[in-house]
């Protein structure tokens, strides 16, 4: 029984492990497949194998993966380009869908609390002073914003803000941050937030995010 | 079995204990069963508000660490028959010396034996609100009409939200000064009540007398005709249930001498 097939594709070979197998007895059979290949390119001093394996309805453990990669280590001209499967943990699945949800929050958040969410939000509660509302992605504001509003955390600065922020304390997207000064404020009663090509947060109105962010209208469904 | 209530408000000198004294003395006079806890340990002084300071011999440092028994540490106001009780903390230790689970689990004992059992707090959101907290069934902030104060009750209301108790934390707004809020020189009580949304459970006025009553010792609450009393016994019968109306904050304007001439030529 074969567990293992190679096959060659326009943009290299690709490894196939059956997932019905053994992981000892694909093990096995790579030790032997790895041996032939070593055989096969023998003539050719110059030509070096690079492979993608493809573990089908298997995920590799971190020890299994290392497991392959030091088998491949024994022969020099062979190399792994990537390790690939057609399934994902239900954790990851649940993560990705987290942050590509919008997320609806109509929490009062108290001034000293952070309010963290992962992905894109649509704020209809009440962020007081001194509380801040974190997201990875975008804010959309409905509700009253009268503390600091973080859009794109981690350094996303793709990431906007939108909706009426004049009373807000602080705005921030990304490793960018602006006090709000009141002479800003009302440019901001119904504001699209954004950092621009100098890297500088910059308040302009909604009629422009169709031009500045088109792909954020394919995330929201609207194909 | 009674009901514990913490009153806290992370600012200090907003009225946190003479709220205490006074919501216990008018919880007392409508007949409850009425313990007070002082837990601002090291800094007591809801004893002095009672005027009680010179009856102490235990205190609740003693009780938890087992150097006395509960009964024992309680002091008895002998003005309200039997209602009204104070167990004082303790002025040599600091406010570690306490654990939330010690404080709990006298509470829990009071519990038993009284209708109300009122927490006062520490101002402040360390160790010391920790263990007011830890005791409590439901929470009362209490703010002034100013912007730090308010600002500071946000964050304790904060905190309290995140600790289960049985019901959202009610508002008192103290110290108000009418002439102030009538003039809107400082935020009024539906702004405040709003900004922090909690239930509003009674306004109390700013009122000479209240500074004349911690001098003597005589909580202001005994006075019936006074403004800041009848504030203090609207709350208490607000939480035996009651609905009554917020008291106005329209203050009619003393006539000058000329506005009453001229009031008499008008008739």
């Amino acid at each position: 029984m074969q567990f293992v097939t190679l096959k060659g594709y326009k943009e290299g070979y690709k490894i196939t492990l059956d997932t019905a197998a053994s992981f000892a007895d694909i093990l096995v059979e790579l030790e032997e497949l790895f041996a032939k290949l070593q055989a096969d390119i023998k003539h050719d001093i110059d030509k070096k194998v690079v492979f993608d394996i493809d573990t089908g309805d298997r995920i590799l453990s971190l020890d299994e993966k290392q497991a392959i990669e030091k088998q491949v280590s024994n022969y020099p001209r062979l190399s792994i380009h990537r390790i690939t499967a057609d399934v994902i943990k239900i954790e990851d699945a649940l993560n990705i869908m987290e942050s590509r949800n919008i997320h609806i929050n109509g929490k009062v958040i108290r001034n000293g609390q952070v309010e963290k969410v992962n992905g894109d939000v649509l704020f209809l509660g009440n962020l007081h002073q001194g509380a801040t509302l974190q997201a990875t992605g975008s804010i959309f504001v409905l509700g009253e914003v009268s503390g600091i509003i973080h859009a794109g955390f981690n350094d996303d600065s793709q990431a906007i803000i939108v909706g009426d922020v004049s009373q807000a304390q602080q705005l921030r997207v990304g490793d960018v941050v602006n006090i709000v000064e009141e002479e800003d404020q009302e440019r901001l009663l119904k504001a699209l937030v954004y950092v621009n090509d100098l890297h500088s947060l910059e308040y302009t109105t909604l009629d422009k995010l169709k031009n500045l962010r088109p792909k954020l209208f394919l995330k929201t469904g609207g194909f | 079995m009674g009901k514990a209530i913490v009153i806290t408000s992370g600012k200090g000198g907003v009225g946190k204990s003479t709220t205490t004294a006074n919501l216990g003395t008018a919880l007392a006079l409508a007949d409850k069963k009425v313990c007070l806890v002082d837990l601002d340990i090291g800094l007591r002084n809801l004893d002095v508000i009672l005027g009680l300071d010179n009856r102490i011999i235990y205190d609740i440092v003693d009780v938890a660490q087992g150097r006395a028994r509960l009964h024992q540490a309680m002091i008895k106001d002998k003005r309200f028959n039997d209602k009204l009780f104070l167990i004082p903390a303790a002025q040599n230790t600091d406010k570690s010396a306490l654990e939330p689970d010690e404080v709990k689990e006298i509470v829990d004992q009071l519990k038993d034996e009284f209708d109300y059992v009122l927490l006062d707090c520490p101002a402040g959101i360390e160790q010391g609100f920790a263990n007011a907290v830890a005791g409590a069934d439901q929470a009362i902030v209490i703010t002034t009409p100013e912007i730090p104060s308010v600002r500071d009750a946000d964050r304790v209301v904060g905190l309290l939200e995140q600790q289960n108790l049985e019901q959202p934390p009610m508002l008192i707004i103290s110290r108000i000064r009418r002439h102030m809020m009538n003039d809107g020189q400082i935020m009024d009580v539906d702004e405040v009540t709003r900004h922090l949304s909690i239930k509003l459970l009674g306004i109390i006025f700013d009122d000479d007398s209240v500074i004349r009553s911690l001098n003597t010792g005589e909580p202001i609450v005994m006075d019936e005709n006074n403004i800041v009393a009848q504030g203090y016994r609207n709350i208490a019968r607000r939480l035996e249930g009651e609905t009554i109306p917020l008291m106005t904050i329209k203050q009619q304007k003393e006539q000058g001498f000329f506005g009453k001439l001229a009031s008499w030529f008008k008739k």
